[in-house]
């Protein structure tokens, strides 16, 4: 077991050199949560009036906080694509190294990369939104959780497709509705009651749910619920990870 | 670190088959491959090379037949056989966003070598790359990069190492370069070294013993030496002037006289002697050893030009499949 901890830390490590060097990645993934709260957020924090009470400014920012982290965590899919791309996945696929070290060093790596994101914007959004952190640790399986299920999405459609563009488009294809229907833009309980059914089926809805939570102290769905329901998600998906890359890889 | 259960053979391949979709692309391949060869896979593209490099480094699963590299079963005990092996893939395989040293370093740890930075190093030392450790790849030629994965397939002292095609598309100064370094490694001993070519003159240049396969089948096998001289020995051809019909004994007096046959015949080492020409064809084994007495013995019939020919593994391809190596080069 230790083993594959420490080639998971190795892999962890070889996705660190290779995305830090990537800024316009870091610059794209914090400015768009900031101008989306920005220019839809100001504009319409006056016109609309939550059911929950709380401003729609905080809503729509901690909504986009969640967007971030699930972007965040397709992206450790599209190192699949790349790794498949450059040769270095047959590198990292007859080395020693289990498949489930090499996800679980994906995994990490985005983990790390989403809760710095988060950091910093949570630091930015503060100022002049109502977020901040009444409870920290649930902010933090919640980030924990999004990524983790979105990695293992990720990984799941990088092994089945081939090309960075396919993977856009149909990563795309599968987030956009998740993103949609999991209560980023309006909490669940103001939709039509046949669409918040399709909510309450989204996983991203707990997850956002207990992200709103942490950060703005306000929630639809008990806490014990979704920090639940995310930890077993979480298990299930890194397994299903695992299972799908060693029977994808071996032709 | 597992040890293999003890065997004489790093590779030992039976009745190996595999098909993608309809593509039979290994019909039944036997290979044995002794501990500390520098083998060499020899055959045209398409002929299953990579293929065979894919099954026996644990990426594609075996279709039928048996496989075991180092001593253990690559269906079964996949983990076992990577940790035994270095591999050089014929495709790209680096991270252009890494550095040269992020990619030895990231091996190194992979296969959990002590004093990592100090190996790191030196093995950039010895590929010619230390003043170029801390560039991405991104910005290398194909021989540095080359050279680079090269480094890293050997960085761990693997017991077998694959090379896929190691010199393909390198211009004459690189791939040079890569047989040094190849010849090097193998001379310092421990290390069996599996590479396949298209290439006649690599096989015949580096490898101890070679394996000629076409089709997803095994040919022939054998040191290159030993396969060209199966073929019956070199081929020289003469030229005797034609005026000097002096000897005599030939009805048409353009042609090589009899004598001059049985001359070359009574040589040592002649196998054959055909007329060619106003000349001579002889086979003969040693051609280069054998030159003089030929000549010394054919003295007496005006020897003007002298043409020895040596076969190569083109001629053992083209004996034993029918067909030849590369049809559009030799039509």
């Amino acid at each position: 077991m230790s083993q594959v901890w420490v080639d998971s830390w190795t892999v962890f490590l070889r996705e660190v050199m290779r995305y830090r060097r990537d800024r316009a990645y870091w610059v794209g993934q914090l400015a768009f949560p900031l101008v989306a709260v920005a220019f839809i957020g100001f504009g319409l924090n006056d016109v609309v009036r939550l059911p929950t009470g709380a401003d729609y400014l905080g809503h729509l920012a901690t909504g986009m906080l969640a967007l971030i982290v699930g972007s965040s965590g397709v992206g450790g899919g599209m190192t699949l694509i790349q790794d498949r791309e450059s040769g270095f996945l047959r590198v990292l696929l007859v080395a020693p190294v289990s498949r489930a070290a090499i996800v679980a060093g994906k995994v990490l790596a985005r983990v790390l990369a989403s809760l710095m994101l988060v950091g910093i914007l949570v630091g930015i959004l503060a100022v002049f939104t109502p977020v901040a952190a009444p409870h920290p640790l649930a902010a933090l399986v919640a980030v924990v959780g999004i990524t983790v299920v979105f990695v293992a999405l990720g990984i799941a459609l990088g092994t089945a497709l081939r090309s960075a563009e396919s993977y856009r488009l149909i990563a795309a294809f599968v987030t956009v509705p998740l993103y949609f229907l999991s209560g980023i833009f309006y909490p669940v309980s103001t939709l039509p009651a046949a669409t918040r059914l399709l909510s309450w089926a989204n996983p991203l809805t707990y997850g956002v749910d207990l992200l709103r939570y942490g950060l703005l102290g306000v929630n639809e769905v008990p806490v014990g619920l979704s920090v639940a329901l995310l930890v077993v998600l979480t298990g299930a998906c890194a397994a299903a990870a695992v299972a799908v890359l060693d029977r994808g890889t071996r032709d | 670190m597992d040890h293999a259960p003890p065997s004489q053979f790093a590779i030992e391949v039976a009745g190996l088959q595999k098909r993608y979709g309809e593509q039979v692309a290994l019909a039944g391949l036997d290979l044995r491959v002794e501990a500390g060869t520098f083998f060499g896979l020899l055959g045209p593209n398409g002929a299953g090379k990579t293929t065979t490099v894919s099954i026996l480094t644990t990426l594609a699963r075996p279709g039928a037949g048996s496989v075991r590299v180092s001593g253990f079963d690559v269906a079964w005990e996949r983990e076992k056989v990577r940790r035994t092996l270095g591999v050089v893939f014929q495709e790209p395989s680096l991270d252009r966003e890494l550095t040269a040293r992020e990619h030895l370093d990231l091996q190194a740890r992979f296969y959990r070598l002590p004093e990592r930075r100090r190996r790191v190093g030196e093995a950039l030392e010895r590929v010619g790359l230390a003043g170029e450790a801390d560039r991405p790849v991104r910005g290398f030629s194909g021989g540095m990069r080359r050279r680079l994965e090269i480094a890293r397939g050997v960085l761990h002292r693997p017991r077998i190492l694959f090379l896929d095609e190691p010199t393909l598309g390198l211009d004459v100064a690189s791939r040079a370069a890569v047989w040094d370094h190849l010849r090097t490694l193998h001379a310092a001993g421990g290390t069996t070294i599996f590479l396949t070519t298209h290439s006649m003159e690599e096989a015949e240049t580096l490898c101890g013993r070679v394996a000629i396969i076409d089709a997803g089948r095994r040919i022939v096998e054998g040191t290159p030496a030993r396969l060209v001289e199966d073929l019956g020995g070199d081929v020289v051809l003469l030229s005797l002037d034609p005026r000097d019909g002096s000897a005599g004994g030939s009805a048409d007096p353009g042609e090589a006289p009899d004598a001059a046959l049985a001359a070359a015949r009574s040589v040592e080492g002649v196998r054959d002697v055909s007329r060619h020409g106003s000349g001579l064809r002889v086979t003969v084994r040693e051609g280069t050893r054998r030159l003089p007495a030929l000549l010394d013995a054919l003295r007496p019939f005006c020897v003007v030009d002298v043409e020895l020919r040596r076969p190569d593994l083109e001629h053992v391809f083209l004996h034993h499949t029918g067909h030849p190596f590369e049809p559009e080069q030799l039509a």
